[in-house]
């Protein structure tokens, strides 16, 4: 992700799709990439439906980053499967997002509330 | 907005494991896959159906991957390292491009470090002493003697009063040479040594290795038996024996304390660096104090080389002036009458090191970069003749996509691939080159050391190498990218093929190759007929079948004339009873090494009743004591009277041409037979001339010949005389023989080398012949750097050419017609070249005439036959294209594109 650029579309899916994965992995533990795409195909329907293959592109990004690990192991169905696991660092910007997120969130309501008052 | 990229190192590791990487994201996507597939098919899905779903639902798999391997990926280092090999597998197609191009550069290239390094060693380096710009020579200039010579040393008083009273130089000192005879702890054997200052080794600021130098007090006669000895000498005579110092050696017969020992890589002049008239050995290896007897104080000897400092600040005018003060106030107290007013002259230390090789050395400079030119001309020939032939390559990419700065960055890849290799040949080629220079070259550059290629330097040479592989290969090249449309890239690769602004490029190139290669040979041509010329030319003794042997007698048995009469009558005696000698006979100083060195005196007139009056009026002439056999053996011829023999009744003399003419000018030689001279003062006995001979050159022919005097043995007895010895056959066969009666005659004698005039001789013109040789080479280089241009250039235009020439011949030219206009093509741009560089050759030969002996610089034999030399083999480069031309088929070569 380029720094310092407006965030176009693209990034802010990319950007809000890394933020879920890492959600997922904080909530339900390490998980492999099937499992984090089930999850999130339950939480956010219309977003990922036609693409799942994005999220093996931010589980790369997020490794690089050093938010997440990775490392082989079994699936229930006794498939071999790469697990990945939030780190340290990775919990800690996931809290900074969030609240960042959060924050965003309420000015946005603010303001759109006022607006419609007027 | 979200945390920046992880550190480099991490990412490296990514980058290294990236195709494993997208090995496990491939596994993962197809699991994913069929995980997905199989839900589909419980949900009721038919399998085709179900696979479809999943394929939709995961998208494209190829897509991911690329997106995950371009993450893994430093995108400018992927693409260099695809030029890179792209441009390995290109030049391994063309090796013959590849090889050309790399061995032009290397040689250019690395010539110049070599020499250039060499350069830097004996003319630019600081000299090894403490602030050697501070540091002159002393030197008297006499006006009135200036055409004989042009300054003359000084005398040890005259160094004395200089001491005393100088104020403007921080420090002086003087030497001159001795020798010494080393007995014991080895063979016999003779090292060239100087006698000192006690203050010589402070004054050049070296601190002794081992040891202390001299103090003051040992600047008297005996007190002066102390030495410091080099580091050569101590490691090859003394196994560098710590306990050396503070032990006694035998020098000339007399013990002598080593009290130091010289740090290894002292520099002292040598030879006749410091001044003609101070002969050095060429090597030094003993130091001792100066301490003249009293018998040597009453003759005043100039031959005392002074060295002085001036401290930042002094005034030379005022130094100057004040030694000149003293030293005219001296003559006036010695010779009232004579009327002398000297100047003197310093010459920085610099000077005398370097003085007598710079403009060689400059010159085989210029050489040299001459060649880097021409090979820079040549490499850009070929890579533009290359670019040429890849303009449809490079039109067809540009128009299937490829964005142009790729195009461009992978020739770039390709030069400075070319370049590299270049680079690394030329520094390895310098660095055996700088060898070769400082083993065979002239004895200066030998004199000052190993002349490595420093870090510096080779790394410069390599940033030249790439420079000129960035400005050959690319600069062609860029001209072809600025086009637009793919019809323009057309028309331009046809234009690039055979247009005339490409081919004019190309004449002019060869044309400057030409030229350059002319300049080059030209002066290797009018070097080669200067040294033909040095070589056959009369110097007044024979060099074939000569053999000449140094010898010294010292110690006490020697003390007397008589005894140094009877040894040199006895040994030969002896030689001339060898089978094979055909005659033989000894001289103080051989001509063809010591001309101009050696005892020298005023001559006077027998009417000169007063020394002083005349002294300046009256000429120098060299003494000269010879034994019976000499003249015969050395082949010097009789001009008038007869030889001197063994057994002389009455004071005799033998005078050369030269002092006779400088007697008596205009009168017939035989005249001059009777009358008598008096050699040094007009107190000594007169001396009757008997005969003249012919005058005598010395090896190098660098210097007029001196007036001369030759004494018989018996009256001019000099222990140092040198052996000449006429053979029958190959000199070189009887060196055993002789030395072995030497050593019989007194076997504590140190022999030098048995030598053949022959070698003697080669060996002063080593320098003439070494720069003759180099800078041969260096034009035969050029040469066929050139004719291989030539032939390249000229096939090239007949290639691109092919469909005009075969027009040319449907329309009904003759075949020689054809040949004779390719010839004419190519011959034009090199009769151009020719005629520049004869033209830059004489120019470069007017500078420097004072190389060439014999010859002017307009030497028809020299230049005409580099001329013809050069328009002879572009004349066989340009007919054999030209052969080919005409030979073409009409319709195959209408039908080329």
């Amino acid at each position: 992700m380029a720094k310092g650029k407006a965030p176009s579309r693209v990034d802010v899916l990319q950007g809000t799709l890394d933020l879920m994965v890492l959600k997922t992995l904080e909530s339900l533990g390490p998980l492999h990439g099937y499992g984090i795409a089930r999850r999130i195909e339950q939480i956010s329907d219309a977003l990922l439906k036609l693409n799942e293959g994005t999220v093996y592109a931010s589980l790369m990004r997020l490794q690089q980053e050093g938010r997440i690990s990775s490392s082989w192991g079994t699936s229930e169905n006794n498939r071999k499967a790469k697990f990945y696991a939030i780190t340290i660092r990775g919990r800690r910007q996931l809290t900074a997002e969030t609240e960042n997120w959060e924050r965003i969130a309420a000015v946005m309501s603010r303001l759109l509330r006022t607006v419609e008052h007027v | 907005m979200w945390s920046p990229l992880a550190p480099l190192h991490s990412r490296l590791s990514f980058v290294l494991s990236r195709r494993r990487l997208d090995d496990e994201a491939s596994r993962e996507l197809e699991s994913h896959l069929e995980m997905l597939s199989e839900r589909y098919i419980n949900s009721g899905m038919s399998p085709d159906d179900a696979r479809l779903a999943a394929r939709r639902q995961l998208g494209n798999i190829t897509l991911v991957r690329e997106d995950i391997y371009r993450m893994n990926s430093i995108q400018w280092l992927d693409t260099l390292m695809q030029d890179g090999r792209h441009a390995l597998r290109l030049l391994v197609r063309n090796p013959s491009f590849a090889t050309v191009v790399i061995a032009t550069l290397a040689l250019g290239v690395g010539a110049n470090v070599a020499i250039f390094s060499v350069v830097h060693s004996v003319l630019l380096k600081p000299l090894p002493y403490a602030a050697p710009d501070e540091i002159y020579s002393a030197e008297i200039v006499i006006p009135e003697r200036i055409e004989l010579i042009p300054s003359v040393p000084a005398t040890v008083q005259m160094f004395w009063e200089w001491r005393a009273a100088s104020t403007v130089f921080s420090g002086m000192t003087a030497l001159r040479p001795w020798e010494a005879n080393l007995v014991g702890d080895g063979e016999p054997q003779r090292v060239g040594a100087a006698r000192v200052s006690a203050n010589f080794f402070e004054f050049l600021g070296v601190p002794l290795a081992i040891g202390r130098g001299f103090a003051i007090e040992e600047e008297q006669p005996g007190r002066d038996r102390v030495v410091v000895i080099s580091d050569a000498l101590w490691r090859s005579r003394y196994a560098a024996d710590s306990n050396l110092v503070g032990r006694a050696i035998a020098i000339n017969g007399e013990s002598h304390t080593v009290v130091g020992i010289a740090p290894p890589r002292l520099l002292v002049p040598t030879g006749t660096r410091l001044h003609a008239l101070v002969p050095f050995a060429p090597r030094v290896d003993i130091w001792r104090p100066i301490a003249p007897t009293a018998a040597e104080l009453k003759q005043e000897s100039w031959d005392h080389g002074v060295l002085v400092r001036l401290p930042a600040g002094a005034s030379l005018e005022t130094g100057t002036q004040q030694l000149t003060a003293i030293l005219n106030e001296r003559t006036r107290r010695a010779m009232p009458g004579a009327n002398i007013v000297a100047t003197m002259r310093f010459v920085p230390i610099r000077e005398t090191y370097a003085g007598k090789i710079r403009v060689r050395l400059l010159l085989i400079l210029a050489a040299s970069s001459l060649l880097l030119l021409a090979a820079c001309a040549s490499i850009a020939n070929l890579f533009m003749a290359r670019v040429a032939t890849r303009a449809h390559e490079f039109a067809t990419r540009v128009a299937l996509g490829a964005g142009r700065t790729r195009i461009l960055s992978q020739t770039l890849a390709e030069a400075m691939l070319l370049a590299g290799c270049g680079g690394a040949v030329a520094a390895a080629f310098a660095i055996y080159g700088a060898r070769l220079f400082a083993a065979f070259g002239p004895e200066e550059v030998r004199a000052m050391g190993a002349a490595s290629p420093n870090l510096p330097l080779l790394l410069f040479g390599l940033m030249v190498t790439l420079a000129t592989g960035l400005a050959a290969g690319v600069v062609p090249a860029w001209q072809s990218y600025r086009r637009e449309s793919i019809q323009e890239l057309r028309a331009a690769a046809r234009a690039a093929l055979g247009g005339h602004q490409a081919a004019r490029s190309r004449a002019i190139l060869v044309g400057i190759e030409t030229a350059l290669a002319t300049i080059l040979l030209g002066a290797s041509g009018l070097l080669l007929h200067s040294f033909t010329k040095v070589m056959t030319t009369e110097r007044g003794y024979e060099v074939d079948r000569i053999l000449a042997a140094d010898l010294s007698l010292f110690g006490r048995q020697y003390a007397s004339a008589s005894a140094r009469a009877a040894f040199y009558t006895g040994v030969l005696d002896k030689i001339r009873a060898l089978p094979g000698v055909v005659s033989a006979g000894a001289i103080s100083n051989l001509p063809a090494v010591a001309v101009w060195e050696g005892a020298s005196r005023t001559i006077l007139y027998d009417t000169d009743a007063n020394l002083q009056s005349v002294v300046l009026a009256r000429p120098v002439a060299m003494i000269r004591g010879v034994t019976d056999g000499y003249f015969t053996s050395s082949g010097t011829s009789l001009k008038a009277g007869r030889i001197l023999t063994g057994d002389e009744q009455t004071l005799t003399a033998v005078i050369s041409e030269a002092l006779a003419r400088r007697l008596w000018p205009g009168q017939p030689l035989e005249t001059m037979l009777g009358r008598s001279i008096r050699q040094g003062s007009h107190l000594v006995p007169l001396m009757t001339i008997v005969g003249i001979v012919a005058d005598t050159l010395p090896g190098g022919l660098d210097r007029e010949p001196p007036p001369v005097v030759y004494r018989p043995y018996g009256q001019w007895s000099s222990g140092p005389m040198t052996l000449v010895v006429r053979t029958a056959q190959e000199p070189r066969a009887l060196a055993a023989a002789i030395r072995a009666e030497i050593r019989s005659m007194d076997a504590n004698l140190p022999i030098l080398d048995v030598r053949t005039m022959k070698e003697i001789v080669s060996a002063t013109v080593a320098e003439r012949r070494f720069q003759m040789q180099l800078t041969s080479l260096f034009g035969l280089v050029a040469l066929l750097l050139g004719v291989v241009g030539v032939y390249g250039v000229v096939s090239y235009n007949v290639a691109c050419r092919t469909r005009d020439i075969g027009l040319r011949i449907a329309l009904g030219a003759a075949s020689g017609d054809v040949a004779r206009w390719v010839f004419s093509q190519g011959m034009g741009p090199v009769v151009i070249g020719v005629a520049a560089g004869l033209v830059g050759t004489i120019a470069t030969a007017v500078s420097a005439r004072s190389l060439l002996f014999g010859i002017t610089p307009i030497d028809p034999l020299s230049l005409g036959g580099v001329a013809l030399v050069l328009l002879l083999t572009s004349s066989v480069a340009c007919y054999l294209p030209a052969r080919r031309a005409a030979a073409l088929d009409p319709i195959t070569a209408l039908r080329t594109e």
